[in-house]
C-alpha cells in the first residue's frame, strides 16, 4: 500500500493528526508508567503476612490502681477467655504485628557486634504467643509454659531474653543458609540467645519497610499494661469480640479496656491504605485516560471520513475494492498511532526515570512499554474500525454528487 | 450579539448531542480527577501555623551514631528528636522570645467520687508556653504559669474532648483527676483544636488524634513517666533505671523555639554550634557539626508529611487533563470544520472574520462551563467519598482533606478557562477557512 497518498491526505488536516498523536503519547506515558507502579502496589498488598490475620483482634488492657495483682488477673483472664466457644488460643503481647506500632532491635550473629547484623521487631507475649498469631513453625518447637518470665511489678530493668524463636527472614539475615536452630545470636551488648524454633513466614509491626519479614517472639511479661491478642475460629469475630468485651468487663471492672476493639485484618488494611488508595486511582486514571482516547482515534477516523466521502466514492468508482478502502483508513490511523507511540515513548521513559529517582525504585521494565506500544496500536486500529467500515459502504455513485 | 451566539452554540449542541456531550464529560473528568488529587495534595502540604510558622523553630542537633547517619535516604539530616540532656540545655537559653520542650505519655485518668469511667488519655508533658506559641484556644481557664511549671505543681490542661468525658463539658476548671496516684487540678480546659497535618509532633505521626491532657514537663521525670511515642535508640548503653534513661543518647523529646527577629534566629543557630561544640569535649556529638533550625514550613518538608505519593498522584492527575483538553481540541475542531459551511454562509453574508472567532469561542466556553460544573459536582462527591470511606475506615490523613463549595468556584473558573484556551486553536482555524471554497460545493 503506497503511503504517499496518505500523508498527503493527512496534511490537510494536520491539525487533527497532531492532536491525536499528541494524545496518544500522554496516554502511553500515562498506562505504562501507572501499570508498572499499580502492578508493585497490587504485588506489596497481596503479600502473605504468616498470620491469621483475618480471624485476629487484639486490645490494649491498662491498670492502674497501685498493687495491682497484674499476673493474677493475667492468668484469670487468659484462663476465661481461652475457654469460651470460638477461641482457637489467646495470649498477651506487648506489641501487635501488622499494627503500625511496634519495637525494633538490633541482632548480630557473633559477640560484640560482630558478623552479620539485622534488625527486627520484637513480640513479648507467653507460651501461647505463636498459636494466638496462627504463625506455622518450619523448625524447632513452640515455648513451653517454663519458658515465660513474669514479673509482679513494673521494672526499669532492662530483660535480656535467653530464647527466642524467630522468623525465616531474620533467620536468612542471620545465619544465610545454615540452619539456624540451636544456633546462638547476640544482641547488642553481646547477650547470647538460643533459637529454639523458626517461623516459616511472619511479618512485623510497620508494613512499608522492606525488612518488615525479620522478626522474634520472646516470652516475658511485666505490669501495667499489655495487649490481648485473639485468634478465633473463620467467621465468628464478630461475635466473639461482643463476648470477650461483656466477659471482661463482669470479670473485673478495675482496669482499662481498650474498645472498640481492633481486628487484624483492618489494622493490615490501614497499613495499607496508602498503597491501595494510589492503586486505585492509577487504575482508574488508566481506564479513563484509554477511554478518552480511543473516543479521541474513533473522533478523528470519522471526522476524516465524513470530510471525505466524495473523494471515497471517486476511488471505488476508479476501480478501488471495498477492502482497499478499509486498508487505507487503517493504515492512516496506524501512521498517526505510530507518530504518537513513538512521541509516547520518550514521554513514557522520561516519566519512568523521574519515578524511580523519586521512589528509588528500579527503572521502569522495558517489559511494560512494549506492552503499551502494542496495546495502543491494537486500540487504534480498533477505535477506527468502525469509521473505516462505513467508508467502505461509500458508493461509487458518490463521486458524481453533490454532497 | 452574546446572546445570538448562545443561541447558535446551543443549536449545534442539538445537530450533535452525542460529540456535546462526550466533550463535557472529557472536561469534566478530567478536572474532577484534578480537583480530588489537588485538594487531597493541599491538605497534606497545609501549613497550619500560618504566619506564626514562620518565627517559630524546632531545632535538631546531630547527635545520632558515628557509625550510621539518622535517615538512610540523605545522609545530610540529622535526627528530629532531642535526648533529654539536650533539650533541657537548649532550653536554658535565654536567646528565644518563647521556647517549650514536650514529649508524649499517657496514662489512665480517674475520679475520686467515681464520677466517670477510668479512662486512658493521650498526655503531653509540656513547659507552658506550648499553648502561647501554637495559639491555642481556651474555652474555659487557661495555661499554667511559670512557677507550676518549676514546682512543678500538680495541674492539667483538658482537651474539650476529655473535659466532655471527664466531666460532661462542664466549666471543670478547680475540679480533680487522679492521675498516676496522685491528685491533678484541672487549670483550663481548650476548645476544638485540631490542626493538621499536627506540625508540632510529626514524628508521632502527622495525622494523630490531639492529646486528651497537657501536663507540665517536670513531672515526667518525677513520676518517671516514659514516652507513649516515638523513641530511638542508636548506642549501647546500660540502662536499669529511669534515670539511666534520661541521661542516654534516645531520643523522644521535642523542642520548639520562638525567634522573633533574624538577628536572634542568628544567635540562637550560634548557640547551638557552640553547645555542640561544648559537648564534643566531653566526647558526645560523635558526629560532624551539623545542626539546623527549621520553621514550621521547613519542619513539615524535613519530615515528608508530603509524602511521594501525593507527588506522583498530582503530576498524574494533571497528564490526565492535558489527555481530555487535547481530546477537547480534537473534538471541537472536528467538530467546527464538519459546520464549515455553515460559516461560510454565514462569511458570505457579511459576517467578519472576527464575528465566526467569537461565534466559536463561545460554543467552546458554553462547552468548558457545563464540562465546568459536572467537574466540579463529580469532583466534590469524590472528595467526599474518599473522605467518609479512606479517611473513616483506611487513612486518618485523608480526615484532613477539606471540603468546601470553594474549592467547586475556582474549580468551575480553572474549567472555563481550560475550555476557552482549548476553543482558541479550532474558533481561529474556522474563522480563517475562505467562504468561496465552502459555498462552491453547496
Amino acid at each position: 500500500m503506497a503511503i504517499r497518498p496518505i500523508l498527503s491526505a493527512l496534511m490537510r488536516n494536520r491539525a487533527g493528526a497532531i492532536l491525536v498523536a499528541l494524545q496518544i503519547a500522554i496516554t502511553l506515558a500515562i498506562i505504562v508508567n501507572a501499570v508498572y507502579l499499580t502492578t508493585q502496589r497490587v504485588t506489596k498488598i497481596g503479600r502473605p503476612s504468616g498470620i491469621d490475620d483475618q480471624n485476629i483482634f487484639a486490645f490494649w488492657v491498662t491498670t492502674y490502681e497501685k498493687d495491682y495483682d497484674y499476673l493474677g488477673m493475667l492468668r484469670e483472664d487468659m484462663a476465661m477467655i481461652r475457654q469460651m466457644p470460638d477461641v482457637i488460643d489467646a495470649a498477651p503481647m506487648q506489641q501487635v504485628p501488622l499494627s503500625g506500632s511496634g519495637n525494633s532491635s538490633g541482632y548480630y550473629s557473633l559477640p560484640d557486634k560482630k558478623g552479620e547484623e539485622s534488625p527486627a521487631n520484637t513480640y513479648a507475649t507467653d507460651d501461647h504467643g505463636a498459636r494466638a498469631l496462627g504463625v506455622t513453625l518450619s523448625a524447632g518447637r513452640d515455648f513451653e509454659p517454663n519458658d515465660v518470665v513474669y514479673k509482679a511489678a513494673a521494672t526499669r530493668e532492662r530483660f535480656d531474653t535467653a530464647s527466642a524463636i524467630i522468623s525465616g527472614g531474620l533467620a536468612r539475615a542471620l545465619f544465610k543458609d545454615e540452619p539456624a536452630l540451636g544456633k546462638d545470636f547476640y544482641d547488642d551488648q553481646s547477650h547470647p540467645i538460643r533459637v529454639i524454633g523458626v517461623i516459616s513466614h511472619m511479618q512485623g509491626s510497620w508494613l512499608g519497610w522492606d525488612k518488615v519479614d525479620r522478626t522474634l517472639l520472646y516470652t516475658y511479661i511485666e505490669p501495667p499494661s499489655t495487649q490481648y491478642v485473639i485468634r478465633v475460629k473463620p467467621g465468628t469475630i464478630d461475635r466473639v469480640i461482643a463476648d470477650v468485651e461483656a466477659a471482661m468487663r463482669k470479670r473485673d471492672p478495675n482496669r482499662v479496656i481498650e474498645t472498640p476493639m481492633r481486628k487484624m485484618s483492618d489494622m493490615k488494611r490501614r497499613g495499607y491504605a496508602g498503597d491501595s488508595l494510589m492503586a486505585v486511582t492509577l487504575t482508574t486514571v488508566t481506564g479513563l485516560v484509554l477511554v478518552f482516547s480511543s473516543l479521541g482515534i474513533f473522533g478523528l477516523a470519522t471526522f476524516n471520513v465524513n470530510s471525505r466521502t466524495r473523494q471515497i466514492g471517486t476511488r471505488r468508482a476508479v476501480g478501488a475494492r471495498k477492502l482497499d478502502i478499509v486498508q487505507y483508513f487503517l493504515a492512516e490511523n496506524w501512521l498517526v498511532t505510530s507518530v504518537g507511540v513513538l512521541i509516547g515513548c520518550g514521554l513514557a521513559l522520561g516519566a519512568g526515570y523521574w519515578l524511580s529517582t523519586q521512589y528509588q525504585l528500579p527503572r521502569l521494565d522495558l517489559y511494560y512499554l512494549v506492552g503499551g506500544v502494542l496495546g495502543l496500536w491494537a486500540l487504534g486500529q480498533l477505535a477506527a474500525w468502525q469509521p473505516a467500515l462505513r467508508a467502505a459502504k461509500v458508493s461509487p455513485a458518490m463521486a458524481t454528487r453533490n454532497i | 450579539m452574546f446572546a445570538y451566539y448562545l443561541r447558535l452554540a446551543l443549536a449545534s449542541f442539538r445537530r450533535n448531542p452525542g460529540l456535546t456531550a462526550l466533550m463535557i464529560m472529557a472536561i469534566a473528568l478530567g478536572i474532577s480527577v484534578c480537583m480530588i488529587t489537588l485538594t487531597t495534595y493541599r491538605a497534606a502540604a497545609a501549613n497550619p501555623a500560618g504566619d506564626h510558622g514562620e518565627i517559630l523553630f524546632a531545632a535538631s542537633i546531630d547527635s545520632w551514631d558515628p557509625e550510621d547517619s539518622y535517615e538512610d535516604y540523605d545522609k545530610s539530616l540529622g535526627p528530629t528528636m532531642l535526648t533529654y540532656r539536650d533539650a533541657r540545655a537548649l532550653y536554658a537559653s535565654e536567646i528565644p522570645d518563647r521556647k517549650l520542650i514536650m514529649y508524649r505519655s499517657g496514662g489512665i485518668y480517674t475520679r475520686a467520687d467515681k464520677g466517670m469511667e477510668p479512662q486512658y488519655f493521650r498526655t503531653r508533658m509540656t513547659t507552658r508556653d506550648f499553648f502561647a506559641m501554637f495559639d491555642v484556644p481556651f474555652l474555659f481557664g487557661g495555661p499554667w504559669d511559670n512557677k507550676a511549671d518549676d514546682g512543678p505543681e500538680p495541674v492539667v490542661v483538658l482537651s474539650k474532648d476529655a473535659n466532655q468525658k471527664a466531666f460532661g463539658g462542664v466549666n471543670s476548671v478547680g475540679r480533680v483527676l487522679h492521675w498516676n496516684n496522685r491528685d491533678f487540678r484541672v487549670i483550663g480546659v481548650l476548645d476544638s483544636w485540631e490542626p493538621m497535618p499536627k506540625y508540632f509532633d510529626v514524628s508521632n505521626g502527622s495525622f494523630e488524634d490531639m492529646e486528651g491532657a497537657y501536663i507540665p514537663f517536670a513531672w515526667g521525670p518525677v513520676l518517671e513517666l516514659g514516652s507513649h511515642g516515638n523513641t530511638n535508640c542508636w548506642k549501647t548503653e546500660v540502662i536499669n533505671s529511669f534515670q539511666d534513661f534520661l541521661n542516654s543518647e534516645c531520643i523522644w523529646f521535642h523542642a520548639w523555639f520562638e525567634l522573633r527577629t533574624a538577628d536572634k534566629q542568628r544567635a540562637f543557630k550560634e548557640f547551638l554550634d557552640n553547645y555542640v561544640l561544648e559537648q564534643k569535649k566531653h566526647g558526645r556529638f560523635p558526629r560532624p557539626l551539623n545542626n539546623y533550625l527549621y520553621d514550621v514550613g521547613g519542619w513539615l518538608k524535613r519530615n515528608k508529611v508530603v509524602d511521594d505519593d501525593n507527588k506522583a498522584m498530582l503530576v498524574l492527575a494533571f497528564a490526565f487533563l492535558a489527555v481530555c483538553l487535547v481530546n477537547t481540541v480534537g473534538l471541537l475542531l472536528a467538530k467546527f470544520l464538519n459546520a464549515a459551511p455553515t460559516a461560510g454562509v454565514r462569511r458570505a453574508l457579511g459576517a467578519s472574520r472576527r464575528d465566526i472567532f467569537w461565534q466559536h469561542l463561545t460554543e467552546s466556553g458554553v462547552v468548558a462551563l457545563a464540562g465546568g460544573i459536572v467537574g466540579g459536582l463529580l469532583g466534590l462527591a469524590g472528595v467526599w467519598a474518599l473522605r467518609a470511606w479512606y479517611g473513616r475506615f483506611v487513612d486518618e490523613a485523608l480526615r484532613a482533606v477539606p471540603f468546601d463549595s470553594n474549592n467547586f468556584l475556582i474549580i468551575v473558573a480553572i474549567a472555563v478557562g481550560a475550555g476557552i484556551l482549548a476553543g482558541l486553536y479550532p474558533a481561529w482555524r474556522i474563522g480563517r477557512a475562505a467562504p468561496a471554497s465552502y459555498l462552491k460545493v453547496q
